[in-house]
Parts: structure tokens; C-alpha cells; sequence
């Protein structure tokens, strides 16, 4: 299969180098989950994937073309933040649409979008609603509905059930599976919960302490077992906390 | 069940405002009988006086021109708020220069721009104007300014991600984030409105409130004073029911 996201020696400096150098590929329809240490840059190595934020050194290549600092590519990347990020002004319907205002749809298609991809993400019936009356779940499902109704070349998640309970965010979990599985996205999911790394990730990076590099890239294919694989990151990452709180100038 | 309905009853009515207002009176009688009407007119001449000046007509009359004064100083002010809050937004060296600007206003008194308009436009219409203008400015912009500092920079940058332009972002982040501090900034300025115009009718123009209240003093009707006061309470109390709970509301809908 292609390449789809490349990312070679991207490294990025504040006053302390917090990223090293980082380097992975990922092939087109892979669910690839980051991990590592809290701190250690994950979330900022996937801003500047997105090409929130600038990296101070290297680059990103998403189907061979640059998108890190450069904004006129015309890939299309879809995040999902931490929090929703839904504007609470608007229904989940309109927030959605908002989205599609950019690609030149017509307002009618923009509607029709819109619903289609609410109720992938299982929303049918709260289109009209405004984020406010629906569950923190369910605004998160509709952030994903955003993201994935611009149809993105890669989509972003960082942390983003993150302040979901644990019986939502096992909800979740499956249907991001399902969503991936039914629209064959190439996904980046940052995660600092190794279980949930290992039930929704086809590809697992684990990050070292700061400042980082790719520690460990494994095929979560079953060919080992899901709980020693498990064990196995949980004795990384305590490596990579002792390390980053042993080393760190903090 | 009964006893429930019959609270909500008392609630709606405000009956211990009104029993406190009852007391009042009752209090306001005894003094008015003590001082003389000069002094302290009774609650019964306050009465006939506003039957009067709401038979006369006379009470649409000065309260129009009241009214009408405001809505051009304080609709002026609106405007040049919203500028002001555009330009907040556009550039951090307008917004530094747009903060210092109001601080310098706020710190102004009334009277330094009842006095200075008398100079500028003499004994006429725009003194009023004037004086509303420059009162309710600060206090409206400086929360169409602060609505657009609170602007929650994360969904700022969830447009970028998602490629929404400069008008897109403004027309759906950023307006609808500035409104309720806009309807709130309108509220007070609107009521800062009325009290200030009042003062500035006191010189020079022949219709208004102000110009009213002044009037009843001089030809000794101290009645017509409380009935002229009490028209101003009922105007500000109609336009904050009718008018800016409705917006408040309106903007908040979505809560």
C-alpha cells in the first residue's frame, strides 16, 4: 500500500528541545496511536502535522506533498481537539456545515452532508440540538462528524475522550473502530492509555522522555498477545517516566 | 397544591415589595402632612399630577424629546463602539490604543461634557446629545472590547484548521461571542443614558424631562417634580422589561 503521511526528523525547540527528532510513516487506512510519556510532546507533534504549529525542524509529507508550516496545500486534515470545539451557538448540524462553507459546497449540500455524517457518528435525531443540551459524548461525536465530513486525507484525534468516564470513552473507543472501519481513514489517535492504544490501533508508536524520538513502533496485528503487549508498553512508558523525570532540567 | 400556587402568586405580584412600598407611602403621607407640599408634596397630589400630565398629553411630549435626544447620543455611541471593537479585533496596537482611550473617558465627569457642550453648541438640542455620547461611549465599548478579548482563541483556531476565512470567522465566532456583552454593554449604557441626558436638559432647551423637572422647581410645584420622576423610573423599568431582557434572551438562546 502508499504512503500516506510521512513524517521525517521533525523536531521542534521551546527554550529546551521538547521534540528531538521523530520519524514514522503511516500507509493509507492505518489507525496509528502515539503514546508516550505525559510531556513528552505528543500533542505537539500531532499540532504540527496538522500544520497548527510550526516544527523547527523537518518535515511532514502527506501524499507526498509538504503540509507542516505551509498553508496553501490543499490536503485536507481533519482534528479532533481535546474538547469538542463546537461552537455553542450553533445546532451540530450547522457546526458541522460550517465546515463544509470552505470547500465550495452549496448550502443545501452542505445540509445534507452534514446529516450524513452525524448520523455515522451516531447522531441521527440531535441534529437540531445545540451543544449544550446533548451529552459531553455526544458533542464529541459530533466533533468527529466534523472532521470527518470535510472527507480529510488524514484525521487528527488528540486525547479526544480525554474527559469522557470510563463507560463512555469504552463507547467510544468501538466507535471510532467502527467509524474507521466503515470509511477506511488514516487516523492519528494520541493516547496516554496504553489499553486504549492497543484496542483501536492497527500501528502503536511509543515516544521516549523529552526530548523525543520513536522509542518503539509496533504491529498491533495479533500476533502477540493483546495482554503481554500491554505489559510490554506498560514497562516502556515507566522507563520513559522515570527517565524523563530523572533527566529533565525542570 | 393550593398553598403552592397561591406563593407563586405572592412572587409574581411582588407582594412584599408592594407591602414595603405601602409602608412608604404610609410614611411619606405622615412626613408630606408634617413639611407642608412645598417640601414634600403628598402621594395623592403625585397622583392627580400624573393623571394630569398623562390626560394633558404632556408626559408624551418631554418624554419623546427625551427619548429622542438618547437614542441619537446613545445609538452615535453604539456605532462608534462597534468600530472601536472591530479595530480591537483587527489590530493589538488599535485595541492598546482603543483601552487607554476609554479609561480616559471613564475617568470623566458628567459635567466636564455638560459644560464644554454648552460652550461648543450653546443653549441647544446637541448639548443633551453631546453629553449622552460621550457618557455612554466608554461604557459600551468597553464590553464590546472585552467580548472580543474573551473570544475563545481555541475555536479561533478550529477555524484555521478548518480553512474558514476572515469574514467566516468573524460573522460565526466572533459576533456571536461579542453579542451578549454587547446587550449587556447597551443595557447599562442605555440606563446611564436617561440619568445623564436629564442633567444636561437642565440647561438650554425647552422640551425633555430634564428641561420639566427644572421648570416644576422654579414655578414651585414641587409635586410636578415627583410626578416627573416617577415617569423617568416607569421608562427606564419598560425598556429594560420590553426591550433588553427580550435581546438578552435572544442572544442567549442557545444556553
Amino acid at each position: 500500500m502508499a504512503v500516506k503521511l510521512a513524517v521525517s526528523g521533525v523536531g521542534k525547540d521551546f527554550l529546551i528541545p521538547v521534540i528531538e527528532s521523530v520519524s514514522f510513516a503511516a500507509e493509507a487506512g492505518e489507525f496509528v496511536c502515539l503514546l508516550g510519556p505525559n510531556g513528552c510532546g505528543k500533542t505537539t507533534l500531532l499540532r504540527i502535522i496538522g500544520g497548527i504549529e510550526p516544527a523547527s525542524r523537518g518535515t511532514v509529507l502527506l501524499d507526498g506533498k509538504p503540509v507542516a508550516g505551509d498553508e496553501r496545500h490543499d490536503r485536507r486534515v481533519g482534528v479532533v481537539f481535546q474538547e469538542d470545539r463546537l461552537l455553542p451557538w450553533m445546532t451540530l448540524r450547522q457546526n458541522v456545515a460550517l465546515v463544509l462553507k470552505p470547500l465550495g459546497l452549496p448550502p443545501g449540500d452542505r445540509e445534507a452532508t452534514a446529516a450524513r455524517y452525524l448520523r455515522l457518528a451516531g447522531l441521527q435525531g440531535f441534529e437540531d440540538y445545540y451543544p449544550s443540551r446533548v451529552s459531553g459524548g455526544m458533542r464529541q461525536r459530533a466533533a468527529i462528524a466534523r472532521a470527518l465530513a470535510i472527507d480529510p486525507d488524514v484525521l487528527l484525534m488528540d486525547e479526544p475522550f480525554g474527559s469522557l468516564d470510563a463507560q463512555n470513552r469504552r463507547i467510544m473507543q468501538k466507535e471510532v473502530r467502527r467509524i474507521w472501519e466503515q470509511t477506511g481513514r488514516t487516523i492519528l489517535f494520541v493516547t496516554h492509555a496504553i489499553e486504549e492504544a492497543v484496542a483501536i490501533g492497527t500501528t502503536l508508536i511509543m515516544l521516549s522522555a523529552r526530548p523525543s524520538r520513536v522509542r518503539e513502533l509496533v504491529r498491533n496485528d495479533g500476533s502477540v498477545e493483546r495482554s503481554k503487549l500491554i505489559d510490554d508498553l506498560n514497562t516502556m512508558i515507566m522507563e520513559e517516566v522515570e527517565r524523563q523525570q530523572g533527566g529533565s532540567p525542570v | 397544591m393550593i398553598r403552592q400556587r397561591s406563593v407563586d402568586w405572592a412572587a409574581r405580584l411582588h407582594l412584599p415589595t408592594m407591602g414595603a412600598a405601602l409602608a412608604v407611602t404610609a410614611i411619606w403621607w405622615l412626613l408630606s402632612r408634617r413639611y407642608g407640599a412645598y417640601v414634600l408634596p403628598s402621594p395623592a397630589a403625585v397622583a392627580v399630577g400624573f393623571v394630569g400630565v398623562l390626560r394633558s398629553g404632556e408626559i408624551w411630549r418631554h418624554t419623546g424629546a427625551s427619548l429622542y435626544r438618547i437614542l441619537l447620543g446613545f445609538g452615535a455611541a453604539v456605532l462608534l463602539a462597534l468600530l472601536m471593537g472591530l479595530a480591537a479585533f483587527l489590530s493589538r496596537l488599535a485595541r492598546g490604543v482603543v483601552h487607554d482611550a476609554l479609561s480616559i473617558l471613564n475617568a470623566t465627569s458628567v459635567f466636564v461634557w455638560i459644560v464644554i457642550s454648552l460652550i461648543w453648541f450653546g443653549l441647544s438640542n446637541w448639548a443633551p446629545i453631546f453629553t449622552t455620547f460621550m457618557i455612554t461611549l466608554p461604557v459600551v465599548a468597553s464590553n464590546i472590547v472585552e467580548g472580543v478579548e474573551n473570544v475563545d482563541r481555541r475555536l479561533l483556531e478550529m477555524g484555521d484548521v478548518y480553512r474558514l476565512g476572515g469574514r467566516e470567522k468573524f460573522t460565526a465566532i466572533v459576533i456571536p461571542s461579542t453579542l451578549p456583552y454587547l446587550v449587556a454593554g447597551m443595557k447599562v449604557g442605555f440606563g446611564l443614558a436617561l440619568k445623564v441626558s436629564v442633567i444636561a436638559e437642565i440647561f438650554g432647551v425647552t422640551t425633555g424631562i430634564g428641561y420639566i423637572m427644572n421648570y416644576s422647581r422654579e414655578i414651585l410645584a414641587t409635586q410636578m417634580v415627583f410626578v416627573w420622576a416617577l415617569v423617568m423610573i416607569l421608562v427606564m423599568m419598560v425598556t429594560d422589561k420590553l426591550v433588553f431582557d427580550g435581546l438578552s434572551r435572544r442572544v442567549a438562546r442557545w444556553r
